[in-house]
């Protein structure tokens, strides 16, 4: 590594030190003073086209960018000078001059730079009145992002985003003066795996995420800090949702997993998993199909099934938690002590660009339900598979996962299914699977739970309830807890927090770790990377 | 006065090689090839005091000498023949007419700098000289003067001739540069500057026609000849493109330091028809009108333009008698302007077209007293604060014009129609 050759500059006044080749920008944000920006991204090249930054460096003549500037021994500089003020006003004005000012049918409203800065920097009246420039509006650009040219203040980000982090390049800038726009390619889609971060990335309203668009006013939205439940890269994710539904995902920068981004695949993952109708009574199955029943009498009538019905194969997904997957563990192993028990894994091959963030396994908490002990007598997931499509098993547990189709031979598993003895089901909807179970148990969500997730790379991650579960379902824990409860095993330790703690004195590799202070960003497992096979 | 620039304009064939050869053509590329080490070259043409022809007047052999020397990537040498400013016609004469002029500076200065590959990129609207440029490119490339080997010297230098597609902004050396590369006709932030970073990332040198045109003359007759004409700062001759309302238009070449009011009146013959001088912008539409009081002791060299709050830009003078609106003549030029702009950054690209439609509004009669203030509130924010040039390109005009001319804009608004007889 090259050594850090510290700079001292002088910072409105006040001396900052940081580091040689360092920008200004960056500079006075590590230090707390946030320069006004538009085109700037710390993870893009440097356009220097919005001269939102400019600054006033002592001994310059003219203003300078401070994203392009980078701090030199003694530089002082100003960010709120006279100068600067005025240029900033006068910035925010070009930029409004052509500019729709439809914000109340703007899904940006709310957390737009133009709004922001506008308040900020201008608060002034138009001087404008010789007739707007018209653009394209609501521009189709691919399956998840439209475009509207007159929002538009050309930085580019969305450009260099295609240039630099897919390496797609489908946009383009086109036409010339004030007629500049953002295009596509001839010929070209705006369909790449990671394609919706240029609606995050986008300081203004010209880029919207199609399916966010009109839903909700942003300003509505409650925001919770979690864990992207789409695969084992556990990219970190605010979960946002408008009267207790998850309107949209947006990526938490973290730049030990995800950087600044998310894919699309899993920006949108939480329609399948917390989308469609929800089980909110348990169920038995009589004389003619499925019954509602009380909690009480389907977890009697599952403990009675699992206590009978042997060999037992137990699933669990791999979106539960690592304490729902410790419960679990224990629970099977409580009923049936050689029980086969594997976390439900399935793997895919990915292109160059979607290897950028997605990981081959769907199950963000394989690893961590594994090391938890949901792994044992069933030699891995899709042996345990093969087994339960020949008919070796005569009890099943199914968590969270629909079997039916999931290993391509639908009609086999259906058939093995049909002939066990004893299913239980435990989801939130109503499956294919599930409608062959003796026992249906609804559930809770990723996005009703608090957990800890552990991705691929053995980071340790928080997973936060986002929203409530609908009146009826429990949480995975409370039901294995219930279960374990009956069998005569009941557990001192309750809440997610109580039971990671249980975690860090019976795994070895959370020893080291505490629940409270794994943090917004996770904490690295001490036995460190390397993916678990 | 002897022409160094002109020498060959008017000499019947003076665009080939036999005839550019028999009037001593290349034989200081031979004496740069055979004789000069590139820094003694670099040196030579310090100590001329030739600075760079394109408008901004830097010294040309200060620009080589900040190719750094140690930096293993190709260097290249890159003729700027995009001329494009409005009234700014003097490099096509020489492109058109002594294409081997250019040629072989462009070839000198590239030695210089030590480029094996030099570009002459051209403007997109010039096809006949572009024609010519690359016959000529053919005719040297025949002749062993350009491409492997040059005179036995184990030098190789390949030439390309590269026609734009004709944005004026391509004249802007960066984005010059990123055109040539094959992308947008933006230009880049700086730092870094071309002469670390510039073609394909790679040091690069960016001179104009003009520049490149006047070194076979400095390297035949030494420096100390080229130094000894103009003035302290301002050395050499400088060519003039003189355009308007004047009874002599035409390309002049000037020694730097002549007055201007005398090369109007005796070289060019005087405003036209016997008219009054209203107002004569002295160096390209972007820079500043002056007024006729305001020419009266200002001689054609850098400084004094500069000091009588112009600038000599590219030499393009434009004259406009009394008959002229200036309303229409800074709407016109505000236009050019609005159209040109690349659209990159925010204050050029909302500001300059603002600029025009405010402009465009007086000259239709539909113009508001605040107008004049707005303008020139909008010129201010764009000055100095873009990418590039450009936004003072526009800015300054715009604004010299309704302060020069202010009565002027005042009783057009006022009458909502134009003021000036003609």
């Amino acid at each position: 590594m090259a050594t850090v050759e510290p700079v001292k500059i002088i910072l409105d006044g006040k001396e900052v030190v940081t580091t040689k080749g360092t920008t200004v920008i960056k500079a006075a944000a590590d230090s707390g003073v946030a320069i006004p920006h538009y085109c700037y991204h710390p993870k893009l090249s440097i356009a220097g086209n919005c001269r939102m930054c400019l600054i006033e460096i002592e001994k310059m003549p003219k203003l300078q960018i401070a994203c392009n500037t980078q701090v030199a021994e003694g530089m002082s500089v100003l960010t709120e000078s006279p100068k600067v003020l005025a240029v900033r006003k006068a910035v925010m004005e070009f930029l409004l001059i052509n500019h729709p000012v439809d914000c109340p049918i703007c899904d940006q409203a709310g957390e737009c730079q133009l709004q922001n800065y506008y308040m900020e920097h201008n608060r002034e009246a138009s001087r404008f009145e010789v007739g707007k420039v018209h653009d394209r509006k609501k521009t189709i650009f691919g399956p998840n992002v439209i475009f509207d040219g007159e929002r538009c203040i050309k930085c580019t980000r969305c450009v260099r985003f295609c240039q630099e982090i897919t390496k797609t390049d489908e946009l383009a800038v086109v036409n010339r003066g004030d007629h500049s726009t953002i295009a596509l390619f001839d010929e070209a889609v705006l369909d790449n795996p990671l394609s919706a971060n240029v609606v995050d990335i986008c300081p203004v309203g010209a880029l919207t995420d199609r399916d966010f668009r009109f839903k909700v006013r942003v300003w509505y939205l409650e925001k919770t800090p979690s864990i992207c439940p789409g695969c084992s890269t556990g990219c970190n994710i605010s979960v946002e949702a408008y009267q207790n539904k998850i309107a949209r995902f947006k990526p938490r920068v973290n730049e030990a997993v995800n950087s600044h981004w998310i894919c699309d695949e899993g920006r949108y993952c939480f329609h399948d998993l917390a989308g469609g109708e929800r089980l909110t009574t348990p169920m038995i199955r009589q004389e003619g199909g499925l019954v509602p029943t009380t909690w009480d009498q389907a977890l009697l009538t599952v403990c009675t099934g699992l206590g009978a019905a042997k060999p037992l194969a137990a699933i669990l997904s791999g979106r539960n938690t690592n304490e729902e997957a410790f419960l679990f563990a224990k629970m099977i192993k409580q009923f049936s002590a050689d029980a086969a028990l594997e976390v439900f894994y399935q793997a895919r091959a990915l292109t160059t660009t979607q290897k950028i963030l997605m990981s081959p396994d769907r199950s963000p908490n394989f690893r961590g339900a594994r090391e938890m002990g949901v792994g044992s007598n069933g030699g891995g997931f899709n042996a345990l598979m093969q087994k339960l499509a020949a008919g070796s098993y005569s009890a099943a547990f199914v968590v969270g996962e629909e079997l039916i189709g999931a290993n391509g031979e639908s009609e086999k598993i259906r058939g093995a299914l049909e002939k066990l003895a004893f299913l239980v089901v435990q989801d939130t909807r109503m499956t294919e699977t599930a409608k062959l179970a003796h026992v249906v148990l609804p559930a809770a969500h990723f996005g009703e739970k608090e957990g800890t997730y552990t991705n691929r790379a053995g980071r340790v991650q928080r997973l936060n309830a986002a929203v409530i579960a609908p009146e009826g379902a429990l949480q995975d824990s409370e039901i294995f807890l219930r279960l374990l409860d009956s069998a005569g095993a009941a557990q001192a330790h309750a809440t997610p927090a109580e039971v990671f703690a249980a975690i860090t004195r019976e795994v070895a590799a959370y020893q080291n770790l505490e629940y409270d202070s794994i943090g917004a960003l996770g904490t690295e497992l001490a036995s460190g990377g390397g993916a678990v096979s | 006065m002897e022409k160094l620039l002109l020498r060959n304009i008017g000499v019947s064939g003076s665009h080939t090689l036999a005839t550019y050869q028999s009037r001593g053509g290349y034989a200081s590329w031979r004496k740069v090839v055979d004789r000069m080490r590139p820094e003694q070259l670099i040196d030579e043409v310090k100590a001329s005091g030739l600075r760079g022809r394109g408008g901004a007047g830097f010294p040309t052999g200060m620009k080589w000498s900040f190719v750094p020397k140690d930096n293993p990537k190709p260097k290249y040498l890159v003729c700027n023949a995009d001329e494009s400013e409005p009234g700014t016609f003097k490099d096509r004469l020489l492109i058109e007419q002594d294409p081997h002029a250019i040629i072989e500076g462009t070839l000198i200065a590239a030695f210089a700098i030590q480029s094996h590959t030099a570009f002459i990129y051209i403007r997109g609207e010039l096809v006949f000289g572009t024609e010519r440029l690359e016959r000529a490119a053919e005719e040297a490339y025949r002749a062993g003067l350009i491409g492997k080997n040059i005179f036995g010297s184990g030098y190789d230098l390949e030439l390309i001739v590269h026609r734009g597609a004709g944005a004026y902004i391509c004249g802007e050396e960066t984005a010059l540069l990123s055109s040539l590369e094959g992308g947008r006709g933006w230009p880049k932030v700086k730092p870094p500057f071309p002469a670390t970073h510039g073609l394909f990332g790679c040091p690069t040198v960016v001179n104009n026609v003009e520049t490149l045109a006047a070194l076979p003359w400095i390297i035949e007759r030494g420096a100390a000849a080229y130094a000894s004409m103009g003035t302290e700062k301002s050395k050499g001759t400088k060519l003039f493109s003189v355009s308007g309302h004047i009874t002599r238009p035409g390309v002049y070449e000037v020694e730097m330091g002549y007055p201007f009011k005398k090369f109007l009146d005796e070289d060019c013959g005087g405003v036209a028809n016997g008219k009054k001088l209203k107002g004569v912008i002295p160096g390209g539409g972007s820079m500043p009108v002056l007024k006729p009081e305001e020419i009266e002791k200002v001689n054609l060299d850098y400084e004094s333009v500069a000091a009588a709050g112009s600038l000599l830009g590219s030499g393009g003078v434009i004259v406009m008698d009394e008959s002229t609106c200036m309303v229409r003549a800074a709407a016109n030029i505000a236009r050019f302007y609005a159209h040109e702009s690349c659209g990159q950054c925010s204050p050029c690209r909302e500001g300059c077209h603002w600029m025009e439609k405010i402009f465009q509004r007086i000259e239709h009669g539909e113009g508001q007293k605040s107008d004049l203030d707005l303008i020139l509130n909008i010129s201010g924010n764009i000055m100095g604060n873009t990418i590039c040039p450009f936004g003072d390109a526009a800015a300054m005009p715009a604004a010299a014009f309704i302060r020069k001319y202010r009565d002027e804009f005042e009783a057009h608004i006022a009458e909502q129609r134009c003021t000036v007889s003609r």
